[in-house]
């Protein structure tokens, strides 16, 4: 257990106290969590959640689950205005255009944090309303490169720690052909390799390709620095020129490498980490399930494993100091993304393959007293259901329009096990990628949200107690 | 499901439409066939299903808190109780003597007459808000009927509005309603709204310069805070109670954050209204009285804005 922070438990009594008191006014303010790793669909999912929830706000019918949570109630949303804010403004309209336009474009790679928030007005239970006014519940939105969440469990480590973990997993399976130049560097390094610019830019460059190459042809996702993958809006700065070493402990080479290791931390820990993921209280952990099932075994078991350390760093609350400031996570809603890309009948799969798969991170939060759920959702629905005829039988598929030829296909996505299949299923090695798909037509506002399957299930589940 | 027995082909793949089937590994793009056009993208209809369920959407039935109910049961007891204790009393009066009788039936009647009429002026109050609230939603959904309704029922009780009553009748939608109330009686609402506070930040200048205490300022500020946001409400019609007035106060306290926006505005009255001679002689030593000023502006900006019953765009 960590030593008690006396400075953060002050914080966390003033936020326990102004969040009573909010809800007492009948302004709450929620923040929602989106956690995923690189390319789970985080942009989308934020995305389609404004456009819908705006326009449910005017009256249309885009989530009616999560209408029906609010018995009505629900009179308005608005972006809430912008203040002073450092961080840049998450925006949907841009995405949106541009996911309308001809021809679509999905948003590219998330390269820095942004943030949004949202204001729900409910009318309220009783006549009181009217001496009280409408309700306010205000939904905070975070964006960032799904990449910089693994070096959260990278703060629980110290360098020597960290290099002994990480060198013993760059030793194994796919990760020892990626990282061999790299491994064939630090191996050569002397213990005492003297802390020259020129070694420690030199292991950095390699240990980064081996990272590019475990993430680009392996389909591998604990990796971390996150920054070293994407290097965010400052790029490269000299505190990440460092690198696992087999003598952490030494000096020279090893106490510059053990130096920056701190300094990346303490930096990533300011401008992301601490601002934005030490108090949440709703989380939903997106996972391209299919991607992973798709990428073969490794992939498929780095995904688990990346993801329970992220849970098993982040803060759920459920502790006696967390209690008493009123802190902690309510529910953690783990989704599974795309589900566009598989048959409708096969979603119920995906949903338990997803369960499956999140079984350690979701022991974890319910051990902190959290509510847990699995769902499956498409943030943006690009396909419709069909059936197709592989090796002279038919099977049902999913027909849509391809990204890059505009053209019309049908893809059979595989049999989707129902849970982490055995040795049996991986044994053609064949690894396949699921096509990117056009968006259906959309209105380039947004004004009548987007086509989507499950996000208003998912959004009842998540808030619909607070509405 | 699939045919019993076989397990379905396990390996996914892409197959192109136009029949040519290309190797599994195809997630690649198959070679751009120059004759055929790009195919059109889905589409769901997803404007018309949503559009469908907007129109008969259910309005939330009023339910009573458990703080609404406590305090619904302790008026009925406060009041009934003591009404039955009254009319026992009044009875034993008459048995002593007719006119003392007379006399306390007429006592008790004022004191109920009394208690009646202000819960009747704080349920009209009350009710003024809310058909304000039903104007201000129906406007932002675009709802034409209510909208019109509203206005014209709002138009027949405020003096400044009587002049369009006549065009609001004959307008058919709701940017036409939108347009006429806020070219006429909104625009001149406001600038009276503007007026009351010019006042009012005169008087909080003067007092907070010669005010002996930063306390009593905050006092003074206060009640005369209040006092300008019934005025501002009174000019729109609306006459809250106690009750109207604390739901004004507190729409207009939470609704700052919009007037932050129309600062600017607020500034160029702080600076005109200052520019006194005689006021910039003692602002000097009176800065809190300035920004005593700055905000009672604002805050009958912010009251005007609580009580327009068409919303910003
Ligand atoms: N068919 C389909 N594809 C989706 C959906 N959501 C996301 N995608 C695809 O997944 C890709 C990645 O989605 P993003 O939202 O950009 O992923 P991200 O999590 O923000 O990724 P980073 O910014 O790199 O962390 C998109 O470019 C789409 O091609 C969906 O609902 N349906
Ligand atoms: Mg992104």
């Amino acid at each position: 257990m960590p030593a008690p922070d006396p400075l953060g438990f002050l914080s966390d009594a003033l936020a326990g106290a102004e969040e009573a008191a909010r809800a007492l006014l009948g302004q709450e303010r929620v923040r929602l969590a989106v956690t995923g790793l690189s390319r789970a669909g985080k942009t989308v999912f934020l995305t389609s959640l404004v456009a819908n929830l705006l326009a449910a706000g005017a009256g249309l019918s885009t989530l009616p689950a999560l209408e029906a949570a609010a018995a009505g109630r629900l009179r308005r949303v608005r972006l809430l205005p912008a203040g002073v804010e450092a961080v840049p403004r998450f925006d949907p309209e841009a995405h949106l255009a541009a996911l309308a336009a001809d021809p679509p474009r999905w948003p590219a790679r998330t390269e820095d944090l942004s943030t949004l928030a949202l204001t729900l007005e409910l009318d309220r239970r009783s006549w009181l309303g009217s001496v009280f006014g409408a309700r306010r519940v205000t939904l905070e939105l975070l964006d960032y490169p799904g990449e910089w969440l693994l070096d959260l469990p990278m703060l629980r480590q110290s360098y020597a720690e960290w290099s002994a973990a990480t060198l013993a997993r760059l030793r194994r399976g796919a990760r020892a052909a990626a990282f061999g130049p790299f491994l064939a560097f630090v191996d050569a390094l002397p213990a005492a390799a003297p802390a020259e610019d020129a070694l420690s830019r030199r292991g950095f460059a390699l240990y980064r390709e081996g990272l590019r190459a475990a993430r680009d042809t392996h389909g591998l996702r604990l990796l971390q620095p996150g920054r070293f993958l994407n290097p965010g809006p400052r790029g490269e700065a000299p505190l990440m020129w460092f690198f696992p070493l087999p003598h952490p402990e030494g000096g020279g080479l090893a106490e510059l490498c053990a130096r920056r290791y701190a300094a990346y931390l303490a930096d990533q820990r300011s401008v992301f980490l601490e601002p934005f993921f030490r108090r949440f209280g709703r989380q939903a952990v997106l996972v391209d399930v299919l991607a992973a099932l798709h990428q073969g075994e490794e992939a498929f078991d780095d995904t688990a494993a990346a993801l329970a350390e992220i849970t098993a760093a982040l803060r759920y609350g459920g502790s006696l100091l967390d209690r008493l400031t009123g802190q902690g996570v309510r529910r953690v809603a783990f989704v599974a993304t795309k589900a566009d890309h598989v048959p409708e009948r096969q979603r119920a799969a995906l949903t338990a393959l997803l369960e499956d798969l999140v079984q350690a991170p979701r022991e974890r939060a319910l051990a902190a007293g959290a509510e847990t759920g699995v769902h499956a959702l498409a943030a943006i629905r690009c396909t419709e259901d069909d059936t197709a005829i592989v090796d002279g039988r038919p099977v049902e598929a999913v027909r849509g329009v391809l990204l890059e030829s505009g053209r019309v296909a049908r893809v059979y996505p595989g049999e989707v096990p129902p849970r982490r299949p055995g040795p049996e299923f991986w044994r053609h090695g064949r690894r396949f990628a699921m096509p990117d798909f056009q968006p259906p037509r959309l209105d380039p506002h947004g004004a009548a949200g987007v086509p989507h399957l499950g996000l208003d299930t998912l959004l009842a589940w998540l808030i619909g107690d607070l509405l | 499901m699939s045919a019993p027995g076989t397990p379905p082909p396990r390996e996914p793949r892409v197959i192109l439409e136009e029949g040519e089937a290309p190797p599994p590994r195809s997630a690649a793009p198959a070679p751009r066939d120059r004759e055929t056009p790009p195919a059109p993208r889905l589409d769901f209809g997803w404007e018309r299903a949503v559009a469908q369920g907007s129109a008969a959407r259910p309005r939330p039935a009023g339910g009573w808190s458990s703080l609404g109910l406590l305090g619904a049961g302790a008026a009925v007891l406060v009041l009934g109780l003591s009404a039955l204790e009254a009319a026992n009393f009044v009875a034993a009066q008459f048995a002593r003597a007719t006119w003392l009788g007379v006399l306390t039936l007429g006592v008790a009647g004022a004191g109920y007459g009394l208690i009646g009429a202000a819960l009747w002026r704080e349920a009209r109050g009350l009710a003024a808000l809310r058909s304000v609230d039903r104007a201000r939603a129906a406007f932002a959904r675009g709802d034409h009927a209510t909208a019109r309704a509203e206005a014209l029922r709002w138009a027949a009780e405020v003096p400044a509005a009587q002049s369009v009553l006549p065009a609001l009748r004959a307008a058919n939608d709701p940017d036409s309603l939108r347009a006429i109330l806020e070219a006429g009686p909104l625009a001149a609402l406001e600038a009276q709204a503007q007026a009351l506070g010019r006042a009012a930040a005169l008087q909080a200048f003067a007092v907070t310069a010669i005010s002996p205490s930063a306390g009593f300022d905050a006092l003074v500020f206060a009640s005369r805070g209040v006092r300008l946001v019934r005025q501002v409400a009174a000019l729109h019609g609306l006459r809250p109670g106690l009750a109207g007035t604390l739901a004004l106060l507190r729409r207009t306290l939470l609704d700052a954050a919009t007037v932050a926006a129309t600062d600017v505005a607020v500034d160029t009255a702080a600076r005109a209204l200052l520019t006194n001679p005689l006021l910039e002689k003692i602002a000097g030593e009176a800065a809190a009285g300035a920004v005593a000023a700055r905000r009672m502006l604002r805050l009958a900006r912010a009251a005007s804005e609580a009580c327009r019953i068409v919303p910003r765009r």
